[in-house]
């Protein structure tokens, strides 16, 4: 179920470090109210100050299933999920059976007792609390508030911000009527005396706050609409699909107030479609998806490159091939995303670490996309679409946004006119003298069919001359050296949410003596190779960890670069640990 | 975003002042030179400014259309005409937008977009020029091909019956059908205009005769096919028009003219409402939206 490849010894490095950087795992049977006392934990941390990253599974079925929440609170900056949890809180038996390997030494557990449907046999060394928590809220006459009673105790237990909880509390079920508020405020204030009659023997306790920070708490989906609404969308077109229909439902809640549209097409085929005839007719205009409906948005993608039609696609990646694991975490679509569709086309690819990400990238997807007449894609993942995370409040005033380059009017208008840097100006209809036609067939600078050798080529020597200054425009890729200026032993270079769980093991690796360097690039294509090289050429020895089965990263890079990485694959639904990638290098170093 | 309902800018200027400069590559004696025509007088007798008006087609004969009008305009993907020019709609309601291709365009690789176009009340106009083939691939048989005719892929004769656009379209919820034949100027091009007039989905299909690959479809059957509708006929009543289309098929006849038409809020009226409703404008602050995330 759970890819554990911890070791012991890394768990207690870990252990002295970090007592306040708690990592708290609810797991129980889907609609027990397990997402919910989840967000109400990372909600009021969040608003005690802490760093929150949280990482959420949950089944594909509606009603039952496991579901599972973690929450890592934190008073220093986070990067990732963590390894493991700290603390379980066990609402059943089959939470309990799944997360037994990972109850260790040192590790605390919360459970539902007496009154439970389990008894555990506690191992060694583990501290447990049983709390009567279904009993308890049946004697309240509140059986829905099981969860509330487990969130008091675990308040009472861990120091999570009481005041803030019961705030959270308040807000949550205020729109239900005092009484529920009451019932489940109840319910709560039961579970922290049930706590209190225990005697507390771990060491673990929520963080205080190093400084309060003005900070917003988003997941990766709701991130990506508000990008996109910062990057001024006009136009949205909507199909669902797990797990990236959250970004539609942020969308269709605002944009709406922006006074922009938001469709639900009838299958991804007609939303692209609509994305490129509401940019043609002048508009920024996006649509978002997973892996299926990215198969099935490729050829349109072709015609947007062919007929130069800005567009954003967002994939938010899923457990593949077909429909797969619909749920499940996989970095999976990258050979899609950059070369899926028929012909010779080309597009930019972004991928996102983060939930900051979703914002920034988000923006720079459709200043690419105005910019360069061509589709961009942003990849996100499974774990980063709910994952809630504290980031810096965007200050929409703060971005730089990219209008596409229009006629102005001199001259006889070409649509595709054959310029230095491949960009022709566009004109939106309405403008008078510049009635032209946009064309998936190939075409001469008017946009009339022309299928001769020279055209052919000239056209696509134009529309691929575009990419080449894409690099420029960004960023280069981040190099994580850390205080490394010599040589690194090992360089280890990721993509996505990899990136976050690479930052934190290579610290471990740092404190454990061990040269390391990170790379982060983006960008993914047109991939950046100079910045690749001079990034390999600093490292004896290279990782690329990715989730996925074939190392897709690692094949570009090959195909691309100079550089031979290694690759580093696991494909079994969730994201690495940054203990994972801490043995894995200590591995190839021994 | 939205702009003024009145989407036909009007100015005055002759059916010919419609045409590009690009001669139709269309064999001699295709009907699809009739819909043409027919699509040009209509666009001057209203009076549409070639600056505010969009053709938009996907892929096959009738979908080169739009290279042969003044105006702006894609040319797009097989089947996909209909869902980009909703984009293009949704995104331009000031725009005067023409959608053309064919029976298999329409209503084989794009048929699943057709409901949706209908219910949605997509304020465009659709011609689709049903030549009961396909053409531009060289005589394969279509979703109204005649289930008697032979084609590359029926060398025998088909196996299948064919479907009737129109009733389909009634079914559907469009608020505007209606019938011709590409032979009949006068008939199509007052039934594309008022198309054009109208607010909301408008499908016309029409007949066109392909003389290179149905060999038992011409110019003159679809004519003596045809009967023009009684002008007692309540376009207004549904039930009505579909009693109408179903007479005529079990006879063997095509019912021309209007068929059926009702006024109800597009798809972009409903949307500007939506807009309204919430309050909203293009200034709106977004730090009132990024405020609901704070913890």
């Amino acid at each position: 179920m759970e890819s554990a490849l911890g070791c012991d010894d890394e768990g207690e490095e870990k252990q002295q470090m970090s007592k306040s950087d708690l990592i708290i795992r609810i797991a129980g049977e889907g609609g027990e109210g397990i997402i919910s006392a989840g967000d109400m934990i990372t909600q009021a941390c969040a608003r005690a100050g802490l760093d929150v990253y949280t990482f959420k599974t949950f089944p594909a079925e509606i009603k039952g299933g496991y579901a599972m929440y973690q929450v890592r609170a934190s008073g220093q900056r986070l990067f990732n999920q963590g390894d493991t949890f700290d603390v379980l809180c066990a609402f059943n038996g089959e939470a309990y059976d799944l997360n037994h390997a990972r109850l260790k030494s040192g590790t605390a557990l919360v459970y539902d007792s007496p009154g439970g449907d389990f008894e555990p046999d506690i191992p060694e060394g583990v501290f447990a609390y049983p709390i009567p928590m279904t009993a308890t809220a049946k004697e309240l006459k509140s059986p829905k508030a099981k969860n509330m009673v487990a969130l008091g105790a675990l308040s009472q237990l861990f120091a999570i911000p009481e005041v803030s909880l019961r705030e959270v509390i308040g807000a949550k079920f205020g729109r239900k009527g005092e009484a529920v508020v009451q019932a489940n405020l109840a319910a709560f204030a039961r579970g922290r005396e049930l706590a209190a009659a225990l005697t507390k023997t771990d060491p673990f306790a929520v963080g205080q706050a190093v400084e309060k920070r003005d900070v917003v708490v988003m997941s990766g989906n709701h991130a990506i609409g508000l990008g996109a609404l910062i990057a001024g969308l006009d136009f949205y077109s909507a199909y669902p699909i797990t797990p990236a229909t959250e970004i539609a439902q942020y969308v269709a809640k605002h944009l709406p107030k922006r006074a922009g549209t938001l469709i639900q097409a009838e299958d991804e085929i007609a939303s692209i479609a609509q994305v490129v005839g509401a940019s043609y007719a002048g508009k920024k205009s996006m649509t978002a998806t997973s892996g299926p409906g990215l198969s099935l948005m490729s050829e349109m993608l072709g015609m947007a490159f062919m007929s130069e039609t800005p567009c954003v696609v967002v994939d938010v990646q899923r457990g593949g091939p077909s429909t797969g694991l619909p749920t499940k975490h996989e970095q999976s679509d990258l050979f899609l995303a950059i070369h899926g569709t028929h012909g010779d086309a080309g597009r930019i690819v972004l991928s996102v670490e983060n939930v900051r990400d979703c914002v920034d990238l988000t923006v720079q997807a459709f200043n690419l996309a105005e910019k360069y007449q061509v589709p961009v894609l942003l990849l996100s993942d499974g774990s980063l679409a709910f994952s809630t995370q504290t980031i810096p409040y965007p200050d929409p005033d703060s971005y730089t946004l990219v209008e596409r380059k229009r006629w102005d009017g001199e001259g006889e208008y070409k649509r595709y006119q054959l310029t230095a840097d491949g960009i022709s100006p566009m004109a939106d209809p309405g403008t008078h003298g510049a009635t032209h036609i946009a064309t998936g067939l190939e075409h001469n600078e008017l946009g009339m069919p022309n299928y001769t050798p020279a055209n052919h080529e000239a056209m696509q020597d134009k529309r691929f001359r575009k990419l080449m200054t894409v690099a420029a425009d960004m960023p280069p890729a981040e190099v994580d050296a850390g205080a490394e200026e010599d040589m690194a032993d090992i360089g280890v270079i990721a993509w996505g949410s990899t990136i976050g769980v690479v930052r934190e093991a290579l610290q471990r690796l740092r404190a454990a003596g061990i040269q390391a360097k990170g790379f982060y690039p983006k960008l993914l294509w047109p991939l950046p190779a100079e910045q690749f090289e001079a990034f390999g050429a600093g490292c004896r020895r290279l990782l690329l960890p990715e989730v996925n089965f074939q190392g897709q990263l690692a094949h570009f890079v090959r195909a691309e670069t100079s550089l031979r990485p290694e690759s580093y694959t696991i494909c079994g639904g969730l994201p690495f640990t940054p203990d994972m990638i801490v043995t894995k290098v200590k591995e190839m170093l021994a | 975003m939205n702009a003024p309902l009145n989407h036909l800018h009007k100015v005055s200027l002759q059916s010919k002042d419609y045409k590009d400069n690009v001669t139709p590559f269309w064999c001699p004696g295709c009907g699809h030179h009739g819909v043409l025509t027919s699509l040009l007088r209509a666009l001057s007798e209203i009076g549409v400014d070639p600056n505010f008006l969009v053709n938009i087609s996907g892929i096959g004969c009738s979908s080169r259309l739009p290279y042969f009008v003044k105006s702006y305009k894609m040319h797009t993907l097989h089947g996909r005409a209909g869902p980009v020019a909703t984009g293009t709609q949704l995104a331009r309601p000031d725009l005067a937008i023409v959608v053309s291709g064919g029976d298999g365009d329409g209503f084989s690789i794009g048929g699943g977009h057709m409901p949706h176009l209908a219910r949605k009340n997509v304020n465009v106009t659709y011609v689709l020029m049903d030549n009961h083939v396909y053409g531009l691939t060289k005589c394969q048989a279509s979703p109204t091909s005649r289930r008697e005719m032979k084609t590359v892929t029926t060398p025998y004769g088909g196996v299948e019956e064919p479907l009737d656009p129109v009733l389909y379209m009634l079914t559907y919820g469009a608020s505007y059908v209606a019938q011709s034949y590409a032979a009949n100027a006068k008939l199509t091009t007052r039934l594309i205009k008022e198309g054009m007039e109208h607010k909301g989905f408008a499908f016309i299909n029409v007949l066109s005769h392909c003389p290179t690959f149905n060999d038992i479809d011409d110019a003159k059957s679809f004519k003596e096919a045809s009967d023009e509708v009684p002008t007692e006929h309540d376009v207004a009543d549904l039930d009505a028009a579909m009693h109408v289309v179903n007479l005529a098929n079990r006879a063997g006849r095509v019912p021309t003219g209007l068929l059926y038409r009702v006024e109800r809020p597009t798809l972009d009226q409903r949307m500007a409402e939506l807009v309204e409703r919430v309050g909203g404008h293009p200034e709106y602050d977004l730090r009132k939206i990024i405020d609901l995330s704070r913890p």
